[in-house]
Parts: structure tokens; sequence; C-alpha cells
């Protein structure tokens, strides 16, 4: 062997050392990720708090005008929200807090909300969740006031409508 | 106008849960859900332009409807040589409504057209359409009296860049009442340019006659 060759074989074997190791991570990773995934346990926290600043929530055209299409038929309407929810029970605990809008009548509804800081702001749509918080509890309740935009296509819309939304806790 | 309000219908609810828990001691904490009521506040909103109008800015570029109370005209001038003769004579407008507010594209061609379209908005699924009509008195009358029926006064619809049916048709003036000119389908801009005539088959005394005919938009 010449000593090239020597190198080269030397390297060859080292390269096939690294790679190895990468592997053997990736599947503790995996399984770790499938470990945490099967401890996750989401609970509905309780927001008996939770209050409207704004007595009512009136829908109107996004667009006085429609188009020639007839595709932009949005209503919108804004409320401001005091979100008061009861974490108590992960006290001293992290965990990830999720706004879910479930699926219901009249049909798709998006809803976007603009926080003050205490929880993330975000958007999303009738049958989701997102996550407003993560990190550690550190009071039994946390407060903020969301500024809601909800949206819905109007042609679905004949009368007045309930929406529901709640926050959940996913435990880590 | 109908108001809303913001309010929680699952207290009762978590009332409940609570007790499951005291009870069986088995319930892993309370839930809730918010709710909030929302309500169409102003659904209905109907916009019909003949000749000119007002808009804020084109639609495209976010422009909102307007009030506007000129009442524009249409007329013809007949020379004597072919009064009466059945040539039918173009008539020719005041109104300067050449561009349509919907994109700002010339839709129609002045002196020739009248502009007339609009929209209705309503909530709910497809429902009827609206319904466009013209009072139209019975005759243009000159300064002495004489007359001649609005019949006489016919239109042709088109639009430039148009194709398919009008949502204004072509028609002719039916002379004393009211008379549909065309139809709105709910959600949608519905336009048209009208080219006004005199049918010119009957020979009147000479003079200037006018008459107002108003046009009315109704949404169901």
């Amino acid at each position: 062997m010449t000593p090239f060759r020597a190198i080269a074989e030397s390297r060859t074997k080292a390269a096939g050392r690294r790679e190895s190791c990468p592997a053997f991570f990736l599947l503790c990773a995996l399984s770790i990720i499938w470990a945490s995934a099967a401890r996750a346990k989401t609970v509905t926290i309780d927001d008996s708090g939770t209050q409207s600043l704004e007595p009512s929530v009136s829908l109107r055209w996004k667009s006085a005008t429609p188009p020639r299409s007839g595709a932009d038929n949005l209503l919108v309407g804004t409320t401001s929200i005091r979100v008061r929810i009861n974490v108590t029970p992960w006290l001293r605990r992290t965990g990830r807090i999720y706004l879910n809008l479930p699926a219901q009548p009249p049909g798709p509804i998006t809803v976007s909300w603009v926080a003050q800081g205490r929880f993330l702001s975000g958007q999303t749509q009738s049958g989701n969740r997102v996550l407003v918080y993560a990190g550690p509890i550190a009071a039994p309740f946390m407060e903020d006031v969301l500024t809601f935009r909800f949206s819905v296509d109007g042609t679905l819309v004949r009368h007045g409508f309930p929406v529901s939304f709640h926050f959940e806790m996913d435990e880590d | 106008m109908m108001h809303a309000t913001a309010i929680r219908h699952h207290r009762i609810g978590l009332r409940r849960a609570f007790a499951g828990a005291v009870l069986f001691g088995a319930v892993s904490g309370p839930s809730s859900a918010y709710t909030v009521d929302l309500t169409p506040a102003a659904p209905l909103t109907v916009y019909l332009q003949v000749g000119v109008g007002s808009f804020t800015n084109d639609y495209i570029n976010g422009g909102q409807p307007g009030n506007n109370t000129t009442i524009n005209t249409v007329s013809a001038t007949v020379a004597a040589s072919v009064l009466g003769n059945g040539t039918a004579q173009p008539m020719t407008t005041n109104s300067t409504a050449a561009q349509s507010y919907y994109d700002g594209f010339t839709f129609c061609s002045v002196p020739g057209q009248i502009y007339i379209g609009g929209f209705y908005r309503t909530t709910g699924g497809k429902t009827a359409a609206a319904t466009v009509t013209a009072t139209v008195p019975a005759a243009l009358t000159d300064a002495t009296g004489d007359t001649i029926p609005f019949s006489k006064i016919a239109w042709t619809s088109s639009g430039n860049g148009d194709s398919g049916a009008e949502p204004f048709p072509s028609g002719a003036f039916v002379s004393g009442g009211v008379q549909s000119v065309g139809a709105m389908s709910s959600n949608s801009w519905n336009e048209s340019c009208l080219t006004f005539s005199y049918l010119n088959n009957t020979v009147p005394p000479a003079g200037t006659f006018t008459g107002v005919v108003r046009y009315t938009l109704s949404a169901p």
C-alpha cells in the first residue's frame, strides 16, 4: 500500500465511523420524540374568568362592493376579550397552551387575534388550534386582552350565530 | 341593525363538571369554552348607477359607493329632411360615465351610451335577483302640449369587451307605466351600456319634447 492509499483508506474508515454516529443519534432522538409524544396529554383549561370588553360583535362586509365573480363575500367583525385562564393544575410546571377553534356551523371561520404580550398573536381556521403560550406556568392564572377578528363567508350566514373556542394545555 | 352580545353558554356545564369531581373524584379538571355571538350588522347593500355615479375609487382599489343626484339626459335632434322616414335616430347623452367603477375599464362609449350598473349585497345563499325597473311617463311633451309617446324610444345593450347576455338587455320604453329593464344577481357586479335611439316613424309637430324616466333598484 502506498502511503497515499493508506491515508485514503484511513480517511474512508474515519468517515465510516462518522456516518455511524449520526445514525445512532438519530435513532435515539426518534425514540425520545416518540416517548414524549406518548406521554403528551391535552386538557381543556378553565376559562370561566374570561370576559368580553365590548357588548356586541357585529359582522360587516369586508368590501361593501361585490366583485364581478361574486367571490369576495367575506363578513368581518372584531371584538376584544379579556382572557383569563386558570392554570393552577400546572403551577410550577411547563406546558404548551393552544387556542382551539373547533369546526362548527355555519362553516369555515377564520379567526386572527392580536395579544398584548402574555400570549402569542396568531390566526387559525375552524377545525384547528394554534400555540399561544409555551413555557413555565408561574402563576395560578394567566391573563391577556386579545383583539379578535372573525371572518366568515357571507353566503353561509343568514342570521346571527355563536362561535365557540377554548384553550387547552398540552402537558409536558 | 341587529346586535349581539358575547355571552358564556357553558357556565352550567362547568358547574356540573366540578360537581362530578366531588362526587366521583374521576374528573381530571374543569372544562370550558368561550362563546361569542356574531351577527350580520349591515347585510343588505344596494347600489344603482344610471349615467354618472360616485365611488371613492375603483372597486379593485378599495373604492366605496356614494350618492350622486345628477340627472343625465339623452337627446336627438331630427333634421326636417329625415323626419318620420322610419330611420332610427341615434341619441346622445351628456353623461361622462365611460369607465366602470369596478376597475376603471372604459366600458361604455360616450356620448353615444349611458352606463347602467350596480349591485346588491346580501347574506345567505343565492337569492332571487334584484330587479331594476323604469317608471315611464306616457309621453314626452313640449311647451305647447304636443306629445311623442315614450314608446318611440328604444335602446340596445352592450359593453366594451362584453360577450353573452347583458344584465340590462335591449328594449324599448312602454308608454306610461313601470317596466322591468334588468336584473342583478346577488353579490356580483352587474353593468351594461345602453345606446338609445328615437324610432322616428311618425311626424310630430316641431318642438322640443322632454320627459323623465326614473330607474329603481328593488332587492328581494
